[in-house]
């Protein structure tokens, strides 16, 4: 039968269930999401893991040179904000990471999608992209040094090669998942070949391109640390890393709550991005 | 055969490579003449290669040997000219009712913007679907998604529709709605219509001809005028006459014994 239009808006906004049921579904299997349960669960275990540390740290079981209280820890960060001028270390940090993020979408993107649609391109590029993706990025880092010298290039470089060839091979799946009804509808209705990349496959493969954006951002942290530890003067790999050598254990801690935080900033502020560009696919 | 043919399918075969280095003929050389505006449909057990043959139809496959010529005009490949509409449903999902219909004219470029949107609700409402011109394809129906890719396929204003099982996968109160409104379309439109269906009742409402085909590889078993007997307006009362029944007993009868011949070769 057909909906009508109000009956189907009814249908969107059902009546909210009860709370006890929404914690009962949190445990049954492949139940739907429960959002405001969800996020004080996180929270709360975000939570027990600070008083638990707490605990442990402010007992004095264990040494504040092994493991310093979360106080310890806040004074540290703020040291490094009003004396070491840790916003330039994090500005030039964050900097680093988009500049290789962006340089590696950028190219990836086309290429990608060009692989997923053209034999030729992927015969010639797959070998030599396999090849660098197994290469350790530390590896890298001598190499890079001689050729691009301790600046701004080596260390953006060495992100640029740990991202792209993993990003490529990832947009280039997405693109051969895109269902095959869906180019031929393209093509049957007169789109070209360009026409067809730009208007149905980019269109149909982005909700999952920006996922796949978004789990190699993560990456270019991870390979950012390397970088800024082994050729660097500023940065937040530098900062903990000049840390521990000074046996700063709360400097130590410091840096790598303030990569996490990032981390989970980027990651949820894309994930509600998501959300909301791909509000049809629910 | 005619030189005046709309479609003319000339000892046409296919055959598909095979995992172990072989090849497996899915279509037997098979020669069909099609009038403009004529609505042709294809019955015959599964797997027997009708989808073939009409992807052959529609440029999405190449003949192994003997070639299609449509409206004079050699089959290459995919065009505008050769409208699709699949089983499963193809809308895009990104797009709204009305923005998937509209993307069957957004590669036109003999008409002017104005005069696309003008089409693009023609056809919306056509199918009847104006109520839900800025719903996303996730919300709506199987029933109105086959709708809304016939509808972005007529606007598209190809010369021949290909139709494969479209309602196959819609209940049977759906399917009757879009049986009813797919004679109507089909009598203001005058298109050109190759329709493949498992279900002879709909092959013999909807047919002007049907082509029976035999197991795989395919051959023609019988080219049945249905419209030398039947009125061509009908309705679905017509179900009961004794002349529908008589094709559709026909049409069981070839289907049948092929699928019994099948049966007893495994
Ligand atoms: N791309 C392909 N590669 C190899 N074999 C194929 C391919 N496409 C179809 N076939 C085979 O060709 C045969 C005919 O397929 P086709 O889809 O044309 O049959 P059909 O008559 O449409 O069947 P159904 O009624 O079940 O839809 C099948 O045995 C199928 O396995
Ligand atoms: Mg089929």
């Amino acid at each position: 039968m057909e909906v009508t239009p109000r009956k189907a808006e009814a249908e969107q906004s059902p009546a909210r269930p009860d709370r006890k049921s929404a914690w009962r579904d949190l445990f049954t299997f492949r139940a739907a999401a429960q959002p405001r349960q969800e996020l004080w669960l996180g929270v709360g275990a975000f939570l027990l893991v600070l008083v638990v540390w707490s605990i442990v740290a402010e007992s004095g079981l264990v040494q504040p040179q092994i493991l310093p209280s979360p106080r310890a820890v806040v004074a540290a960060w703020l040291r490094l904000f009003t004396e070491a001028g840790y916003l330039g270390d994090i500005a030039i940090s964050v900097a680093r990471v988009w500049a290789a993020f962006l340089a590696s979408a950028v190219i990836a993107i086309p290429l990608g999608i060009l692989m997923s649609g053209y034999r030729f391109v992927t015969a010639v590029t797959e070998p030599i992209i396999d090849f660098v993706r197994y290469l350790p990025v530390p590896a890298l880092v001598p190499l890079t040094l001689i050729w691009l010298g301790i600046g701004e290039g080596s260390k953006v470089t060495l992100l640029w090669i740990g991202t792209f060839f993993q990003l490529i091979l990832l947009i280039a799946d997405d693109a051969r998942r895109v269902p095959k009804e869906f180019i031929e509808t393209g093509r049957t209705l007169g789109a070209s070949d360009g026409a067809l990349m730009k208007d149905v496959l980019l269109r149909a493969m982005l909700p999952n391109m920006v996922d796949s954006l978004r789990i190699t951002l993560g990456w270019c942290w991870t390979y950012l640390i390397v970088a800024e530890i082994v050729a660097s003067s500023s940065g937040i790999g530098y900062e903990l890393w000049t840390a521990r050598r000074y046996g700063k254990t709360p400097e130590v801690f410091a840096g790598i709550l303030t990569i996490g935080i990032i981390g989970l900033f980027c990651d949820q502020a894309i994930r509600m991005l998501h959300r909301r560009w791909f509000r049809y696919l629910q | 055969m005619s030189t005046s043919a709309f479609i003319r399918i000339n000892q046409v075969a296919k055959a598909f490579a095979t995992p172990d280095g072989g090849t497996i003929p899915v279509v037997d050389p098979l020669s069909i003449d099609i009038k403009e505006g004529e609505f042709v449909v294809f019955v015959g057990p599964s797997g027997c290669g009708k989808t073939t043959v009409m992807r052959m139809v529609g440029g999405l496959e190449t003949p192994s040997a003997g070639d299609i010529h449509l409206d004079g005009k050699r089959v290459e490949g995919p065009s505008r000219d050769k409208g699709m509409v699949f089983q499963s449903y193809s809308s895009f999902p990104w797009l709204t009712v009305l923005g998937n219909i509209r993307f069957g004219l957004r590669y036109r470029n003999d008409i002017s913007s104005a005069e696309k949107e003008r089409i693009a609700r023609h056809y919306l409402a056509l199918v009847g679907l104006g109520q839900f011109a800025d719903y996303t394809i996730n919300r709506i129906s199987g029933g109105m998604r086959q709708r809304v890719a016939i509808a972005r396929t007529l606007a598209a204003n190809p010369l021949v529709l290909l139709m494969d099982e479209p309602f196959g996968a819609l209940d049977a109160l759906s399917r009757e709605r879009l049986q009813i409104q797919l004679m109507e379309l089909r009598r203001a439109e005058r298109k050109t219509v190759i329709f493949v269906t498992h279900d002879v009742d709909e092959a013999v409402l909807l047919a002007d001809r049907i082509v029976v085909f035999s197991a795989r590889p395919a051959r023609i078993l019988a080219d049945i005028p249905v419209s030398a007997t039947l009125p061509e307006k009908r309705s679905l009362d017509i179900l009961d006459i004794p002349e529908f029944r008589q094709i559709r007993r026909e049409v069981l009868a070839l289907i049948r014994a092929q699928e019994t011949g099948l049966e007893a070769a495994e």
